[in-house]
C-alpha cells in the first residue's frame, strides 16, 4: 500500500473538524479540572471534616479505576439517574472529572511542601486561614505542583482520543472512520502520529515556559 | 444486583481474560524493559538515542492510537492479528517503554562508587552489572513495576475497543444483550459494578506497590533507592 497525500489532502478538511474537537474538548477539560483541583486540594488542607475524608476517597477511586469504564458510566450509565449530557459534554466532565482527582492530589502534595514556619509567620502578621491560602499557601504549593500538574494535562490531552469509545467525533474518531470506510490505513494513521506528537510537544513546550515564568522570584 | 449475578459466570471469564493479558503484558514488558532499560545506561551514545527515542515515541502517542495502529496496520506489513494479540503486542510495546525507564532510573539510581569500586578490585563488567549494580537497582525496580501492572491492568480496558472479550468488553455485551432482550437499560448498575471491582482490584495492586517499596527500603538500611517508581507514568494514557 502507498501513500497517496491526493487521498490525504481530501480528508484533511474533516480531519481539521476532529483536531478542533480534541482540541476544545481537552482546553474546557484542563480548565475545569484545574478549578476543581485548586479546590478540591484547599478543602483537603483546611482538613474540611467529612468533605476531605470524601475527597480523600474520590481520588483514590478515580484514580484506581479506568478512564474508559469512568467515561461508560458517565455516557452510558447517568442517563438511568436522568442525567443526560451532550456527548460534547459528557466527554468534557469525563476528562475534567478525571484529570481533577490527580490535580488535587499533586496540590495537596503541594502544599504539603508550604512549611509551618512560614504559617506561623503568617499568623504572627495577622492573616486568617484563608487569607494566608491565597496568598501564600496557593501561591508557593502551585509552583511545587505544577510539573505534575502539566504532566496530568499532557495525558488528558493524549486521553482525549479514548472519546472515539464513546463516538464524540474529535481527531481519533474521524481518523478510524475514515480507516473503516476507505482503507488506508498508512495516510490516517500517519496524520495520528504526527499530530498527537506535535500536540504533545507545543504543550509541553508550553508547560515548561510556564514553570520557567513562575521561577522567575526565585532566581537570582 | 440480580442481573448482576444471573451474568456472573460471563463476568468472570471477563475478570480472568482481564487479569491473563495484564499478567502477560507485565511480562512481556519486563522482558523489554530489562533489555532496553540497560542499553539506556551503555556507553554508546546511539543505542541510548535509540532507546530514548522509542520510550518518548510511546508516551506520546495515545496509547488506544497505538493499539489502533497494531490491530489496523498489521495487514500493512501482510500480517493478520487477532484483537487479543493486537491488545497485548500494543499493551507491551507501551509497558516495555515504561519499564525501560523505570530500569534505567533505577540502575542510574545505584551511587557511581559501587561500580566504581567493584572496577578497582578487577570485577569484569558482567560481573558489575549482574552481581553488583542489579541487586541494587531491584530494590527500586520491584515497586515500580508493582505499579506498572496496576497501570497495565487498567489500561486492558482499552483492549474492548478492538473487540479483545475482557472484563469492559463482556459488560458492554451484557448491557446491550439485556437491553435488547428484556427491555430495559442496565447501562447503570452494570457499569457501577465494573467500576467497583476495577476499584477494588487495582486499589489492592496499588496497596501491594507501596507495601513492596516500604518493605525493601526498610532492608536497604536509612541509604535512599533511587526514584525509579516517579519515573512510572502516575496515569495510563
Amino acid at each position: 500500500m502507498d501513500f497517496d497525500p491526493a487521498y490525504l489532502a481530501k480528508q484533511l478538511p474533516a480531519l481539521w473538524r476532529g483536531l478542533l474537537v480534541t482540541i476544545e474538548v481537552s482546553a474546557i477539560a484542563m480548565l475545569i479540572a484545574f478549578a476543581l483541583g485548586v479546590f478540591g486540594a484547599t478543602i483537603r488542607y483546611l482538613r474540611i471534616p467529612f468533605l476531605s475524608p470524601l475527597l480523600w476517597f474520590y481520588v483514590e477511586f478515580m484514580r484506581n479505576t479506568p478512564l474508559l469504564v469512568q467515561m461508560f458510566f458517565i455516557v452510558f450509565g447517568l442517563p438511568a439517574l436522568g442525567l443526560t449530557l451532550p456527548l460534547f459534554w459528557a466527554g468534557v466532565v469525563s476528562l475534567a472529572l478525571w484529570a481533577a482527582a490527580f490535580h488535587i492530589e499533586s496540590l495537596r502534595g503541594g502544599l504539603a511542601t508550604v512549611g509551618k514556619d512560614l504559617h506561623e509567620a503568617g499568623t504572627a502578621l495577622g492573616l486568617g486561614k484563608w487569607q494566608f491560602l491565597a496568598l501564600v499557601g496557593l501561591p508557593l504549593g502551585l509552583r511545587v505542583a505544577l510539573p505534575s500538574m502539566l504532566n496530568t494535562c499532557v495525558s488528558l490531552l493524549k486521553n482525549s482520543a479514548m472519546l472515539q469509545a464513546i463516538g464524540l467525533m474529535e481527531l481519533t474518531f474521524v481518523a478510524v472512520d475514515k480507516m473503516a470506510m476507505d482503507f488506508r490505513m498508512l495516510e490516517m494513521f500517519s496524520v495520528l502520529l504526527v499530530v498527537y506528537v506535535a500536540l504533545v510537544f507545543l504543550l509541553s513546550a508550553a508547560a515548561n515556559w510556564l514553570e520557567y515564568v513562575l521561577q522567575r522570584p526565585f532566581r537570582i | 444486583m440480580s442481573l448482576i449475578l444471573d451474568n456472573m459466570p460471563l463476568f468472570l471469564r471477563g475478570l480472568l481474560a482481564t487479569l491473563q493479558i495484564g499478567v502477560v503484558t507485565l511480562i512481556a514488558s519486563t522482558i523489554i524493559g530489562f533489555i532496553l532499560g540497560t542499553l539506556a545506561v551503555t556507553r554508546s551514545r546511539l543505542l541510548r538515542l535509540v532507546v530514548r527515542g522509542y520510550v518518548e515515541l510511546l508516551r506520546a502517542v495515545p496509547l488506544i492510537v497505538n493499539i489502533f495502529f497494531i490491530f489496523f496496520g498489521a495487514p500493512l506489513f501482510g500480517l493478520q492479528l487477532t484483537p487479543y494479540a493486537a491488545a497485548v503486542i500494543g499493551l507491551s510495546l507501551w509497558g516495555g517503554a515504561n519499564g525501560a525507564e523505570i530500569v534505567r532510573g533505577g540502575l542510574l539510581g545505584v551511587p557511581r562508587h559501587q561500580a566504581q569500586s567493584a572496577r578497582a578490585l578487577g570485577m569484569t563488567e558482567p560481573e558489575i552489572f549482574i552481581q553488583i549494580l542489579l541487586p541494587q537497582a531491584m530494590r527500586a525496580i520491584i515497586p515500580a513495576f508493582a505499579g506498572l501492572l496496576t497501570l497495565l491492568v487498567q489500561s486492558t480496558t482499552l483492549g474492548a475497543l478492538v473487540g479483545v472479550p475482557e472484563f469492559l468488553q463482556i459488560s458492554r455485551l451484557v448491557v446491550e444483550r439485556t437491553t435488547v432482550m428484556q427491555g430495559i437499560d442496565p447501562a447503570f448498575q452494570v457499569y457501577a459494578f465494573v467500576l467497583v471491582i476495577y476499584f477494588l482490584l487495582c486499589s489492592t495492586l496499588s496497596f501491594a506497590s507501596r507495601w513492596l517499596e516500604s518493605v525493601l527500603a526498610a532492608r536497604g538500611g536509612s541509604r535512599k533507592t533511587g526514584t525509579a517508581k516517579s519515573l512510572l507514568p502516575e496515569t495510563v494514557s
